[in-house]
């Protein structure tokens, strides 16, 4: 008897002892309460975005000192035009960050304060645009993109939600400037139209693939959409009848249906768009378009994700045929020395008829 | 009722006055265990005339037992036995002759068992459309399962090789197998052992009285108040790897004398566990029961209970995660959440069931019947993190990882290893925002986007519900036609309507979302009435809806299904020779009922003309020219199948038996493997068959003072399953639905189990081994088509799957692929030392030819090739490879004991201790993504994603004690 009450005791205490462990009541009562707010934080830059980008001479630079830029959010990738890059602007201009995540709005605001520690970050021009990125080390980009988020956590900060920016308002003559790329402008007075020696005066550029998933350098796979053909050959229509922003998946497969590529040829004068529209059509992707706007003369380039949500919205007859100037908001940068602008959503376009 | 007794007792008191008289009536018998016929020696045989008793004794050592001077007249004979259920019946002697009872068996308890709550741990299979419902062995009595389905379920070991759908599982003479999926559906009464408990069960192909069964055994539960052990019965239960406590408490009547019978049980199982963390259980069960006995020829019983509750889920990883975390228990679906752990996985049910049973057992006992009317009801919910147009939240998610920023291939071109070395840091410092979800930033995603309508929410919690309505009528009966002959049969109609639909069950912190196809947008942004999940509210409303929390969402349709059967057996005795047999025959339609109108499949409107929009025409049809379609019901399909089998038995003198099993099973396909993609369409699974499967067994069996084998061979062929999946094809860069029918397979092996009495006193070796070959002998033909478009993928439509059931290896031979899922090889050995309500057993169990689930992807050609189409013998032999887990080692525990206080209560314990090596590297499941590594340098080949896995836990115990009174 007495055996078994020190056995009835002993479990007794075992059962309350394992009862009593700590990981016991979290997971316990499925109340969780309330979450932890994110807290803005605050920090004060030690250089401006143009002091940045003057570190940049001709090769990329890896950031080793404790420089601190700060600057609102100026760019929002909502639409989908805007892919894994975000642009801050400071008074004194603005920079396009890599940051190489989807959905950055949900996280970045527009107008939001953003600080960025750039002590292990590199600088490096893509096609001559500045870009703050992470070294690449093979090569193939002056940058690459800020992806391990545990590294964002560290050098990114996201600071008070301020009133969002106001356009700059950018003349043509200073579109190249490098104040100006990667700020949030408007430009005002664009024409519909390009400086091609093509007589049509209207030019796209855009560049298909046969097969997207195999390489896309090599000559057989590609097929430019521009104002010129194969050996520089002169084309009828260099708008190629593209006359959405860009072009979607379905997008694709209906300018085929339609025939408005047929004559266009695969680049190492293999077969025609025509020859090959099968293939094209079980193949189809997202393609990016550039319409070509005039402003005081210079040339303008839209360049438009497929991927946006307004690839296929048909752009206004009016700009199309001429009889209309468009104001376009949006950011500016520049592409291979030309001027490239990119629309954050179709807000940034205002049409103005008759003028 | 009252003048029977009255009668009996003038007949007692006569009896007793003329006690001097002697008769030359009386009533002999043998008494067996109902499962393996073995005699049973002790149990104690009392004879009551009416209420009184006559005579009280026990079985000899073969079982035999003889009552003599008796009187004529109706006497009742009671068998009671520890660890059997009590057993009675009706006794008629007349004539003055000794009645021969010859043989009666009674059922035995099973063994407690109570380590099979870990059998029902969630794992989550979400990216593969396999399933990993575990078989469950009871030790019926028979020492292979007895032994086995202790040790072996923490590996997840499935007798033969089967699936968890061939194992019937009846509850009071009704099938409760899933209508949809086959699954066993012991999750319904988990918690409810006590009530449960009585259940009569058979192996693989034998013929049973009460069902037919298939060729993975049946066992039948019996959950009225009477089959309930007598008395009071507590427990309190804590253990190490899966929930910190359990507290049962259960009451049962017995049958009282004007009746009535009536139980009653109620349990919580609570709390975490010390291996997993996330997975946890806040689950209860309630009981209750009460029968009602008119005279002896009708009783009426009344049963309803459920196991409410919720039970957090756990998810497999790569090893690379677990690496890095240095912990192959790491669970990704939960996060810190104010401090607390928070599951985002967890599975919230409350299904209760109601069974109506009548029992019909008329006087001469020659007939006893039964009918079940069984409901099953309520709420399965579980629920997952749903976001839109936001990034994956999910922490393993494979961007996230070192691995996706360097590897030492060049060809997957990835060579940064600066990026490498900073995602490694966090998560080998295990940053929590980084290792699990991060709630914080969710909530904060939510709060701070802003719209007119107020916060909409980017991520939220959704629940994917399962809500059935199952109703079953069974009639089951059995004729003991003659000493040498009995019949049993039955009737069963089954009707079932499950409802598939999602709901909003936490906007995390947002007030609402909207009610749009985030996957169909990726590809038809532009085409506002293709990415509605309810394009009828679309239409009415010029806008998709606004949900707030607990609102329906995203898929809502009804899985409907229809089943009747008939079955019927036989058996024969002559001498030492039994023979059985049995048959079946079945008849089962099912359809699809689409409750919403989804914009990407809207089918034809309500007059059946095509549907417009914006003067465009939004039907989109087959290659066989019909719509395809959302909304409304499907084709019916129907199949009629038929089964039969037959038994032959010799009982040799001495305990010894030899059987053999043979059948032909033909069945219908499930719900779950007949629609391309239920959730948006009523397209049905092209080439949807019956399966048919062959099967025979062969088994010695021995069973006698205190020995107990058996040895058994199986042979198994099944023939023509099909499968189902969805999954993101990164060769397509689309997410696809994919079939696969004519899979064949065959099960070859043996079983073998033994409990051997050793010359010490009380101490016994036991051990068993399951060893097989479960081959895929069939390459099935697959039908891939576009998840948002329905269009055929032509390459892989219609065409066999090259390497599914082999891969020519790179020396030249032919590499076989196994069924996946349990190993193959298992064996324990132990030792059993049992004296005075002591008990002791250790045992060492080793785990050998274990194979990780295939996708049948990987056995393409498309994906041997990669992107230049050309296959090389190196591509097939890296892509088509199935994996072996290496073997492992375990060694378990226990000890018990229990005490009877003044003869009136009875208080113990048990403790058991799983693994005490405390060997953490034991794979024992998980799965194959279905993806892809497509960006190479080479442009020549791709890569597989790393295979994910589940692990056994490491040291744990259980420690239960139980108090009866």
């Amino acid at each position: 008897m007495k055996s078994l009450r020190y056995a009835a005791a002993a479990l007794a205490a075992a059962a309350l002892f394992s009862v009593s462990c700590e990981e016991w009541e979290p997971v316990f009562t499925l109340d969780y309460g309330e979450a932890d707010v994110y807290e803005p934080v605050t920090m004060t830059p030690n250089t401006t975005i143009m002091e940045l980008k003057a570190l940049y001479s001709k090769a990329p630079v890896k950031i080793q000192d404790n420089i601190i830029i700060g600057g609102q959010v100026v760019s929002e990738d909502r639409s989908g035009n805007i892919y894994k890059s975000l642009y801050i602007q400071d008074a004194t201009g603005g920079i396009e960050l890599k940051l190489g995540k989807s959905g950055l709005y949900n996280d970045y605001k527009l107008g939001q304060w953003v600080y960025v520690k750039c002590s292990g970050l590199t600088l490096g021009k893509y096609n001559d645009m500045l870009q703050l990125g992470f070294a690449d080390p093979t090569g193939e980009y002056e940058t690459s993109y800020l992806d391990v988020q545990y590294f964002i956590d560290n050098h990114i900060f996201r600071g008070e939600i301020g009133t969002p920016l106001q356009p700059k308002e950018v003349a043509a003559k200073d579109l190249l400037k490098e104040e100006n790329l990667g700020c949030y402008v408007t430009l005002k007075g664009l024409r519909y139209g390009s400086n091609t020696s093509n007589k049509a005066g209207k030019e796209i550029f855009c560049l298909l693939y046969v097969d997207p998933n195999k390489d896309t350098k090599a000559s057989s796979n590609r097929i430019f959409l521009s104002d010129s053909g194969l050996n520089y050959s002169v084309v009828d229509d260099p708008t190629w009848g593209i006359t959405t922003w860009a072009m979607s998946k379905q997008g694709m497969i209906s300018y085929l249906k339609a025939g408005s590529f047929d004559k266009a040829m695969v680049n190492d004068g293999s077969a025609s768009v025509a020859d090959i529209k099968d293939r094209l059509i079980a193949n189809a992707s997202a393609y990016a378009v550039s319409q070509y706007f005039l402003m005081d003369g210079k040339e303008v380039q839209v360049r438009t994700s497929g991927y946006s949500r307004f690839a296929d919205t048909q752009i206004d007859p009016a700009i199309l045929d001429g009889t209309a100037t468009v104001d376009l908001t949006g950011i500016l940068t520049v592409y291979q020395g030309a001027t490239q602008f990119t629309l954050i959503d179709l807000d940034g376009v205002t049409v103005h008829k008759g003028e | 009722m009252m003048k029977r007794i009255a009668a009996s007792a003038t007949a007692l008191i006569l009896a007793l006055a003329l006690s001097a008289q002697t008769y030359t009536g009386g009533v002999k018998g043998t008494v067996v265990n109902r499962t393996d016929r073995s005699a049973v020696a002790g149990a104690e045989i009392t004879l009551l005339s009416g209420a009184s008793e006559v005579a009280r004794i026990t079985s000899d050592a073969e079982g035999n037992f003889s009552i003599p001077d008796l009187k004529d007249g109706i006497y009742q004979l009671i068998i009671t036995m520890p660890d059997f259920l009590r057993t009675m019946v009706n006794v008629t002697v007349n004539d003055g002759y000794v009645k021969n009872m010859f043989k009666l068996s009674i059922t035995p308890v099973a063994k407690v068992t109570e380590v099979d709550d870990a059998s029902f741990s969630e794992f989550d299979m979400d990216d593969t459309g396999y399933s990993d419902t575990p078989t469950i062995l009871f030790g019926q009595n028979d020492v292979f399962n007895n032994i086995a389905g202790y040790n072996f379920s923490s590996v997840r070991f499935r007798t033969r090789g089967y699936s968890s759908e061939s194992q019937d599982v009846y509850l009071a003479g009704v099938k409760m197998n899933d209508a949809i999926t086959g699954y066993t559906p012991y999750s319904l009464w988990s918690g409810l052992n006590e009530a449960t408990r009585s259940k009569e069960t058979v192996n693989g192909s034998e013929v049973s009285d009460f069902g037919f069964g298939g060729y993975n055994g049946l066992t039948n539960i019996s959950p009225m108040a009477s089959s309930v052990r007598t008395g009071w019965r507590a427990s309190v239960l804590t253990n190490s790897s899966l929930y910190r406590l359990r507290l049962m408490l259960t009451y049962a009547s017995g049958e009282l004398d004007n009746g009535w019978s009536y139980a009653f049980s109620a349990s919580a199982r609570l709390g975490g566990n010390d291996w997993i963390d996330g997975v946890f259980y806040r689950s209860f069960g309630y009981y209750g029961s009460v029968e009602k006995r008119f005279g002896d020829v009708h009783k009426v019983g009344l049963t309803f209970m459920a196991a409410p509750g919720q039970r957090g889920a756990q998810n497999a990883s790569t090893q690379e995660v677990y690496d890095l975390m240095g912990d192959n228990m790491y669970n990704s679906n939960w996060g810190y959440y104010a401090g607390k752990v928070r599951n985002a996985r967890v599975r919230n049910t409350h299904e209760p069931i109601a069974i109506l049973k009548y029992d019909f057992t008329p006087d001469n006992k020659k007939l006893t019947a039964s009918v079940t009317a069984l409901y099953r009801f309520g709420k399965n919910g579980y629920t997952a993190l749903d976001w839109y147009d936001a990034p994956d939240p999910r922490p393993d998610y494979y961007r996230n990882l070192p691995s996706y920023f360097y590897m030492d291939n060049t060809d997957y071109n990835r060579q940064n290893y600066a990026k490498y070395m900073w995602a490694k840091e966090a998560w080998e410092t295990d940053v929590p925002s980084v290792t699990h979800i991060d709630w914080d930033r969710l909530y904060t995603v939510n709060t701070l986007n802003t719209t007119s309508e107020g916060a909409r929410s980017k991520y939220i919690v959704e629940e994917r519900r399962t809500d059935q309505r199952d109703f079953n009528l069974a009639a089951n009966g059995k004729w003991y036609a003659a000493d040498f002959l009995t019949l049993a049969g039955g009737l069963s109609f089954k009707w079932n309507r499950t409802e598939y639909f999602k709901t909003v069950n936490d906007l995390l912190g947002g007030d609402y979302y909207v009610n749009i196809d985030q996957f169909a947008e990726r590809d038809y942004a532009a085409y506002p009435t293709m990415i509605q999940n309810d394009l009828d509210y679309y239409l009415a409303n010029g806008q998709a809806q606004i949900l707030r929390q607990g609102d329906k969402y995203g898929y809502d349709y009804y899985a409907n299904v229809r089943k009747a059967e008939a079955w019927a057996s036989g058996k024969f005795t002559a001498g030492v020779f039994e023979a059985n047999v049995a048959g079946r025959i079945g008849w089962s339609s099912l359809w699809r009922e689409g409750l919403l109108r989804k914009g990407l499949f809207p089918g034809l409107d309500n007059d059946g003309n095509p549907m417009y929009w914006n003067g465009s025409v939004i039907t989109t049809y087959d290659i066989d020219g019909k719509a395809i379609t959302s909304y409304g019901e499907s084709e019916k399909k129907s199949f009629l199948t038929g089964s039969g089998k037959v038994n032959l038995s010799v009982f040799l003198q001495g305990g010894h038996r030899i059987y053999a099993n043979a059948g032909y099973y033909v069945d219908a396909p499930t719900f779950n493997q007949a629609f391309v993609s239920p959730r948006t369409r009523n397209t049905i699974v092209p080439d949807l068959k019956t399966v048919k499967t062959a099967s025979a067994d062969i088994n010695y069996a021995f069973s006698n003072s205190g020995y107990n084998v058996r040895v058994t061979g199986f042979y198994t062929l099944i023939k023509d399953q099909s499968d189902l999946m969805s999954f993101y094809d990164d060769s397509q860069n689309s997410f696809t639905n994919f079939a696969m029918s004519g899979i064949d397979e065959r099960h070859v092996g043996v079983e073998l189990g033994f409990k051997i009495p050793t010359p010490v006193p009380n101490l016994s070796v036991q051990g068993v081994l399951s060893w097989g070959e479960y081959v895929y002998t069939s390459n099935p033909t697959m039908y891939q088509t576009f998840d948002n478009s329905a269009e055929i993928i032509a390459s892989t439509y219609g065409v066999k799957i090259p390497y599914w059931k082999s891969h020519p290896g790179l020396d030249g031979k032919t590499k076989q692929h196994y069924v996946a899922g349990t190993p193959q090889l298992a064996t324990s050995l132990g030792l059993s030392w049992n004296k005075n309500y002591w008990f002791i057993d250790a045992d060492v169990d080793y785990f050998g030819n274990n194979y990780l689930d295939m996708n049948p992807l990987f056995r393409t050609d498309m994906a041997a090739a990669g992107p230049d189409g050309i296959v090389t013998p190196e591509e097939i032999d890296y892509m088509a490879s199935q994996e072996k887990f290496d073997g492992a080692v375990i060694v378990n525990a226990s000890i018990g004991k229990s005490w009877y206080v003044q003869r009136k209560y009875q208080i113990g314990f048990s403790l058991q201790m799983k693994n005490i090596t405390n060997n953490l590297g034991v794979r024992t499941g998980g799965y194959e993504q279905t993806r892809l590594v497509d960006n190479t340098v080479s442009k020549e080949r791709y890569y597989r994603f790393d295979s994910k896995y589940f692990y056994m836990c490491g040291a744990n115990y259980m420690l239960n004690v139980y108090f009866k009174f």
